[in-house]
């Protein structure tokens, strides 16, 4: 159990770290992601410490897991992939406007032209 | 200079990593009256096997409408940002390993190996992603994910095939997705007039809920969803399909 906490923690900081140390546009949407994925895992990894069985009413299931936790991520991750669409949509066009994903390179352009 | 920034950035992710290691190690118990009461009740108050479904379109289906609303937002937005970056083509450049009519502008997305594994997949995906969505009141699966292998399935035939498909055209699969989304406002106020209130199961056969009113929904945000993350990566593909 406390192999996968460390490595959903490790996820989140990785994504984390993308997103505060990376230049690149991209990558920093990657992190983004990352860190939405680490979530939804600790979440799923929470929900599924009082069962062992799919969240299915069906004979012979008597001790399934917490399907509130599952519920809740389906809109997690619907919402992440909203959040990723537009976020790459405006990166495309920060490209159209400077010519570069570079963060520092599209301040100075954008800097020059003023 | 550069060593300041990167001594920066490091402390910013240790103190972040010191917030967030008591969440994620915490060792609370998780509290069981939740999945005790859907365990003994979803299936008479909602008529969905599936408890996962019984949540997000029987006990919660309000927020299941405001997340349809913020996928349809976050679709406006993205076309309306490329849509208006202008119509220019650049000739890209295709990869190194591609053959000689595939380095044409409009086959740059395109190589055989594409065109053989995407082609015959794209019908089989598409089948699959209805499967789940159908099948989503009992088994894995609903209607977000049927709708997500959907749009994979059309991807798949966007990427492969050369004949231009209805299936691939963004105009046809937005007015699928308005379409859809004034089904489930109508199927969501359906409820009013059976007297079981907004979102309510107007379904109703002896004593239990019948699940019919969970499969229309599922097939309704199953067609919104394949439809409009389908729209999104066409349109990031580069490309109405609409010549």
């Amino acid at each position: 159990m406390i192999i996968e906490r460390i490595l959903i923690f490790l996820l989140f900081l990785i994504g984390f770290s993308a997103i505060v140390a990376m230049r690149n546009i991209i990558k920093k949407i990657f992190g983004l992601n990352l860190m939405n994925a680490a979530v939804v895992l600790l979440f799923i990894l929470e929900g599924s410490r009082i069962g062992s069985q799919a969240p299915i009413l069906d004979d012979g299931i008597t001790h399934m897991v917490d399907p509130i936790p599952q519920a809740l991520m389906l809109t997690a991750i619907v919402i992440g992939v909203c959040v990723s669409a537009l976020s790459l949509a405006l990166a495309v066009r920060l490209y159209q406007a400077t010519g570069s994903l570079d963060l520092d390179v599209i301040t100075k352009r954008l800097a020059d032209e003023h | 200079m550069k060593a300041l920034t990167h001594s920066k950035i490091i402390l910013t992710i240790l103190i972040l990593g010191l917030a967030i290691l008591p969440v994620i190690l915490s060792d609370a118990p998780w509290p069981v009256q939740a999945r005790d009461y859907l365990f003994g009740n979803a299936k008479a108050d909602t008529g969905a096997d599936n408890t996962v479904s019984a949540i997000y379109l029987g006990y919660r289906a309000m927020d299941t409408l405001g997340e349809t609303l913020v996928l349809l937002v976050s679709i406006t937005g993205t076309m309306s940002i490329l849509i208006n970056l202008g119509r220019h083509k650049v000739d890209e450049e295709a990869v190194t390993f591609s053959l000689e009519p595939e380095k044409l502008p409009r086959h740059s997305l395109r190589t055989n190996l594409i065109e053989v594994v995407a082609s015959k997949l794209g019908p089989i995906v598409l089948l699959f992603g209805f499967y789940v969505m159908l099948y989503g009141h009992i088994s894995p699966g609903g209607g977000f994910q049927g709708g997500v292998i959907v749009a994979s399935g059309i991807v798949f035939l966007a990427l492969g095939t050369e004949l231009k498909t209805k299936l691939t055209n963004t105009i046809v699969l937005s007015r699928i997705e308005s379409l859809s989304f004034l089904f489930l406002m109508l199927a969501s106020i359906s409820g009013v007039f059976f007297e079981s209130g907004f979102f309510g199961n107007p379904v109703k056969t002896m004593q239990n809920l019948s699940p019919n009113f969970i499969i229309l929904l599922n097939i309704i945000i199953g067609m919104k969803v394949g439809t409009s993350i389908a729209v999104m990566c066409i349109a990031m593909m580069g490309g109405s399909h609409d010549h």
